[in-house]
């Protein structure tokens, strides 16, 4: 199981001044991993510069585990100098696909929940595992389609999952409540269907209404729904590493530090203290 | 369907609008169900957009929000991102983008094109150390002919037909901008960095000569045997010298080369 970290922000360059000169309180950053898949400059600079002061998890985007392609072992070399450069907590990414016949979608496209799926990602997770030398997070991420083909439920296939190929989950709580208005299913029902000690980490972030359904935007405030599933998750899983992510119309560190201790308020440990 | 064939057919509606992955996902006759496809095919073109408005930033000032826009999405459909990381999508924008205009102006969008992307790889390039002029001191008399350098990976040439850089360098400060789009007499470009800061400066086509045969390996005495073209023979090794003098000061240099044993 992982360390529980605490209450971290996204890694964004917009803050990193603000970081290096403040020092503000936020117990560890997740870098985007892409972001540092370079060969030098500035990106790295500052990675190691925050790295020094804060713990830091890499969460990348084009794993593409889901893929009916090969994995891209190009990608699992950069990434694993980046893991011996940066000495991450841990790493996570999501659990979807993000191209195949060599083209990179960057979109996180989501799975069928079947038995086949299963079978066809339990050896690549384990492969980019024992690649890394650790234990991965896979993420849940938010859809707006689902396939007939489906088996499984998402949550039951998370849980399978986990267990077969020996991962870690990384718990998108806005994912779930996204899907579970684009899906029509209870949102607790997939929290009480997680097992907690599969759960390293957990994801909140803002989305955004079109009408009959929700687009996972990060580019907004958690909503309240979020906060109040977050609030009952936390109350299943028990502490959990809890970051907020914003990827656009990103405010100043200020502003999501204030939106960070709305997390670190509603945790048991903190209220007593 | 086989996941292979699954993902294929998601892939091809999202890339080209081919039919095939309706049929196998749910509520496919629901009304809100082209927008929820949408998230997933225009998705992607935004998203491709955005990424590359972020590289070249210059050149979505000069072509407005609007045509900018349509001109990356023309791209897109042209051209699929096969990298990891779309840091690196977009390397062939400049091949694209100004085809269907009229000279001058697609000369400096493509120009002002090449030039962003160049300043994008010199941003992030490696951080390789450079060396002074002091390594030349312990090359022996007689290994100069065949001494030869390596270059720093930031080290990068290009040249305009425009007024790009100046168009560039405008929108950078924020002043105005040139009133024309000028075709211009061939301008070579150095660009380099030196530590975190990128420089740039301009050279005579004899020293981009000379630069361009010393990155690609050329020795010492065929660096003076190309320069005494232009300068005869006598003046050559005093040029030479002096243009290696300044590529050291400049650091663009990360090691020198000697076949020979260096005492």
């Amino acid at each position: 199981m992982a360390s529980d970290l605490g209450y971290g922000l996204g890694l964004r360059p917009d803050h990193y001044d603000a970081i290096l000169s403040d020092r503000p309180s936020v117990d560890f950053f997740e870098a985007l991993t892409e972001n540092y898949l370079v060969p030098g400059g500035k990106p790295l600079n500052y990675l190691d510069r925050i790295r020094a002061h804060y713990p830091v998890v890499l969460h990348g985007v084009s794993l593409s585990i889901g893929s009916s392609a090969p994995l891209d072992t190009d990608y699992l070399a950069a990434l694993s100098a980046l893991v011996r450069r940066v000495e991450p907590a841990w790493v996570s990414d999501h659990l979807c696909w993000t191209g195949v016949a060599g083209v990179n979608l960057h979109d996180l496209m989501p799975m069928p929940y079947t038995e086949s799926a299963l079978a066809h990602l339990v050896p690549r997770i384990r492969e980019v595992q024992d690649r890394l030398g650790t234990r991965i997070l896979l993420e849940n991420v938010s859809s707006y389609v689902a396939y007939r083909s489906s088996e499984l439920t998402e949550w039951e296939f998370l849980a399978r999952l986990a267990d077969a190929a020996d991962c870690l989950l990384l718990l998108d709580v806005n994912n779930i409540y996204v899907n579970s208005v684009n899906h029509r299913f209870d949102p607790d029902e997939f929290v009480r269907g997680i097992p907690a000690a599969r759960v390293a980490q957990i994801h909140l972030a803002g989305h955004e209404h079109q009408g009959s359904f929700i687009i996972d935007t990060h580019d907004a405030p958690v909503a309240d729904p979020v906060w109040a599933l977050y609030r009952r998750t936390r109350e299943r899983l028990g502490p959990v590493a809890t970051m907020i992510e914003r990827d656009a119309n990103i405010p100043p560190l200020g502003e999501l530090l204030d939106e960070l201790d709305l997390a670190r308020q509603l945790d048991p440990a903190e209220a007593a203290a | 369907m086989r996941l292979d064939d699954l993902q294929n057919a998601f892939q091809g509606r999202v890339l080209a609008g081919s039919p095939g992955i309706e049929a196998e996902l749910v509520d496919s006759d629901a009304d809100d169900f082209a927008a929820r496809l949408g998230a997933y095919t225009q998705g992607y073109r935004s998203r491709l957009v955005e990424a590359l408005g972020v590289s070249y930033p210059a050149l979505k000032a000069l072509l407005g929000d609007e045509e900018f826009d349509a001109a990356m999405r023309r791209y897109i459909d042209t051209v699929p991102s096969r990298h990891y990381s779309v840091r690196y999508y977009g390397a062939t924008v400049a091949e694209y983008v100004g085809i269907d205009r009229q000279q001058p102006l697609a000369q400096l969008v493509a120009d002002l094109a090449t030039w962003e992307w160049l300043l994008a790889e010199v941003f992030d390039g490696p951080d390789d150390n450079p060396v002074d002029a002091a390594a030349l001191a312990a090359v022996p008399p007689q290994a100069w002919a065949t001494v030869s350098f390596r270059f720093r990976g930031t080290v990068r040439r290009t040249v305009t037909h425009s007024n790009a850089v100046q168009w560039w360098r405008s929108l950078q400060d924020e002043c105005e901008t040139p009133e024309s789009f000028e075709s211009a007499p061939a301008v070579q470009w150095l660009v380099w960095r030196q530590e975190l800061k990128t420089l740039f400066r301009s050279m005579d086509a004899d020293e981009a000569g000379a630069l361009d045969a010393a990155v690609a390996g050329a020795s010492f005495g065929a660096l003076c045997e190309r320069i005494a073209v232009s300068v005869g023979a006598a003046d050559a090794p005093l040029r030479a010298a002096s243009l290696l003098r300044s590529w050291f000061s400049e650091g663009l240099v990360a090691e020198v080369c000697s076949d020979r044993p260096v005492d």
